[in-house]
């Protein structure tokens, strides 16, 4: 990790002056960021990923001066929790709670938690913090059903809380890194860098980044989705040729 | 190798899908049996999703078993006429149980419904089997004189027709029927339904042994097609990478599995089956009344 940040501060007043261009009297801009990927391909191989949330600020950062919270959100979709009742001896799907339109993704990260940094007010505004998630539901009603959705979405790692710090490097350069598990949805997803001080933000910059299914594993998907008659007759056909020609080879073999 | 299952959204080890898929083919290869009712719980134990399991089983089962199709009607050992009928039942029989199992789905009850099925199927059939072998082992020597079939009021029913290949002239409701229910079966357990299909054509419909693997095989082929196709148009659960790992490890399994189970006599193998085959109902039954570690679930939609 070390020698990355070598290489970035070595690399940095190159880099920093192309983002400003000539015109000196420019103040500097206060937070830079970027991401070490802007696309995630989903192939059929694929088993999770990470990008590197990195940047620079213009005012020193960490214990004493600024710090920096970053927020990643991916497409919506809406999820149900179902809670298990016992029938007869027999465990079933009993009643469930619909939540509609929540993040398929989420991550906040920061060089504190985002409750010792900002109001909540604040926290609300900028969603950082699960917490603050809007989670509007239909259905069961019960606080159980909301508290179920947080802890299986955490443990299947689509939702991240303070997963791992973000990290500072001589009190200018920051980082992070976001995992992303390997059924992680296709979409577009935006990553939120604050720069916070005095419990207000004082600067920030967003940024997205695209999860793309490619390969045979998304034509699969596609033809599936949008022609199911025509990917049936496939199935079917190509199941028969497979055990026909597997009979064939190892009945000689 | 970790391979990424593209209906079924989730990233499983192809070895380890090649394998289940080899031990399936290898025991249903010993057995004579298509193997389904092995590979979905297999499926469902690796944590894939129940509509994904049952729809893959059923598309694998068509693989497994269309050479054995092609092989005996070769041989002359299909009665299409019967077979016709089987499969018409099975047709009507799997339209009702994707419709079910759409209905169950939406009500999150796939999971429970598939188990119960299974427990209450693989154990009664199992129990019949292990009971039925125990009985021919124990009266080997006393044996009975053979008869076409009996005659009882199933023979009564109305729209009778000729089967020639069958040997046999009866009323078309009860090969509907039976077609049915086999039809029902598949779409909700992913099997073929071989190991009810064929006791019934014996016992309750009276078709000579010669045809009944051709008949029968022919009727699954058709009917996990249907199932096939009405699960990809109206679920959108067949995972075709899933079955194609299957098979791959099914069909060399099959072949290993029938050079054994020739050396296996009649009714041991019917014994032993028998008990597979309640292992895997008490198992089911065991996930069905064990206390879930976790009782909430998610889902998207």
């Amino acid at each position: 990790m070390r020698w990355l940040w070598v290489l970035l501060l070595l690399a940095a007043p190159g880099w920093l002056s192309a983002l400003a261009p000539p015109a000196r009297a420019q103040p500097e801009e206060p937070l830079v960021t970027r991401l070490s990927l802007d696309r995630v391909e989903v192939s059929t191989t694929f088993d999770g990923a990470s990008i590197l949330v990195y940047g620079s600020t213009a005012q020193p950062i960490g214990p004493g001066g600024a710090e920096i919270l970053i927020v990643t959100r991916g497409p919506e979709q809406s999820f149900t929790v179902r809670r298990k009742v016992r029938v007869l001896g027999l465990w079933f799907n009993g009643p469930s709670a619909r939540f509609l339109d929540i993040p398929a993704f989420y991550s906040v990260a920061g060089t504190l938690p985002a409750w010792r940094l900002l109001p909540e007010a604040l926290r609300g505004a900028f969603s950082l913090g699960l917490d603050m998630l809007p989670m509007e539901s239909t259905g069961a009603r019960a606080p159980q059903f909301r508290a179920a959705l947080l802890e299986l979405k955490q443990q299947t790692g689509m939702w991240q809380e303070d997963a791992a710090p973000v990290e500072i490097d001589a009190n200018r350069l920051f980082s992070s890194r976001l995992p992303l598990p390997a059924t992680i949805p296709a979409g577009e997803y935006r990553v939120q860098v604050l720069l916070v001080q005095s419990r207000r933000v004082v600067a920030r910059q967003e940024m997205t980044f695209l999860v793309e299914r490619v390969g045979t594993a998304a034509t699969i998907a596609d033809v599936a989705r949008y022609q199911p008659l025509l990917y049936g007759v496939i199935c079917v056909l190509l199941a028969a040729l497979a055990g026909w020609l597997g009979s064939v080879v190892f009945r000689r073999g | 190798m970790q391979v990424y299952l593209p209906i079924a959204e989730m990233s499983l080890d192809a070895f380890l899908l090649v394998g289940i898929g080899f031990g399936v083919g290898w025991l249903s290869g010993l057995f004579g049996v298509g193997g389904g009712f092995l590979l979905t719980p297999a499926l469902l134990l690796l944590g894939i999703p129940a509509p994904v399991a049952v729809a893959s089983g059923a598309n694998q089962v068509l693989g497994a078993s269309t050479s054995g199709m092609i092989a005996q009607s070769r041989r002359g050992n299909v009665d299409w006429v019967m077979g016709g009928v089987l499969v018409a039942g099975g047709l009507l029989g799997s339209v009702i149980g994707i419709q079910l199992f759409a209905f169950l789905r939406g009500a999150g009850l796939v999971d429970a419904v598939v188990s119960i099925f299974y427990v209450v199927v693989l154990g009664s059939v199992g129990s019949l089997m292990v009971m039925e072998s125990a009985r021919a082992i124990l009266r080997r020597r006393a044996q009975a004189p053979a008869r076409l079939h009996q005659h009882f009021w199933m023979h009564g029913l109305p729209f009778k027709i000729r089967f020639r290949k069958s040997r046999l002239f009866i009323s078309v409701i009860p090969p509907l029927l039976v077609g049915a229910g086999i039809g029902l079966l598949s779409a909700i357990m992913g099997v073929g339904g071989g190991f009810m299909l064929v006791p019934a054509m014996i016992y309750l419909l009276g078709i000579p042994t010669a045809v009944v693997i051709g008949t029968s095989l022919f009727q699954v082929v058709c009917v996990t097609s249907a199932v096939t196709i009405m699960s990809a148009w109206q679920l959108g659960s067949v995972d075709i990478v899933l079955t194609l790992l299957l098979l791959v490890g099914g069909v060399s399994g099959a072949q290993f599995g029938a050079q054994m189970g020739g050396r296996l006599r009649g009714e041991e193998t019917r014994a032993l089956l028998g008990l597979l085959v309640l292992s895997v109902a008490a198992l089911l039954l065991y996930g069905l009344i064990d206390t879930p570690e976790r009782l909430f679930n998610m889902g998207p939609g």
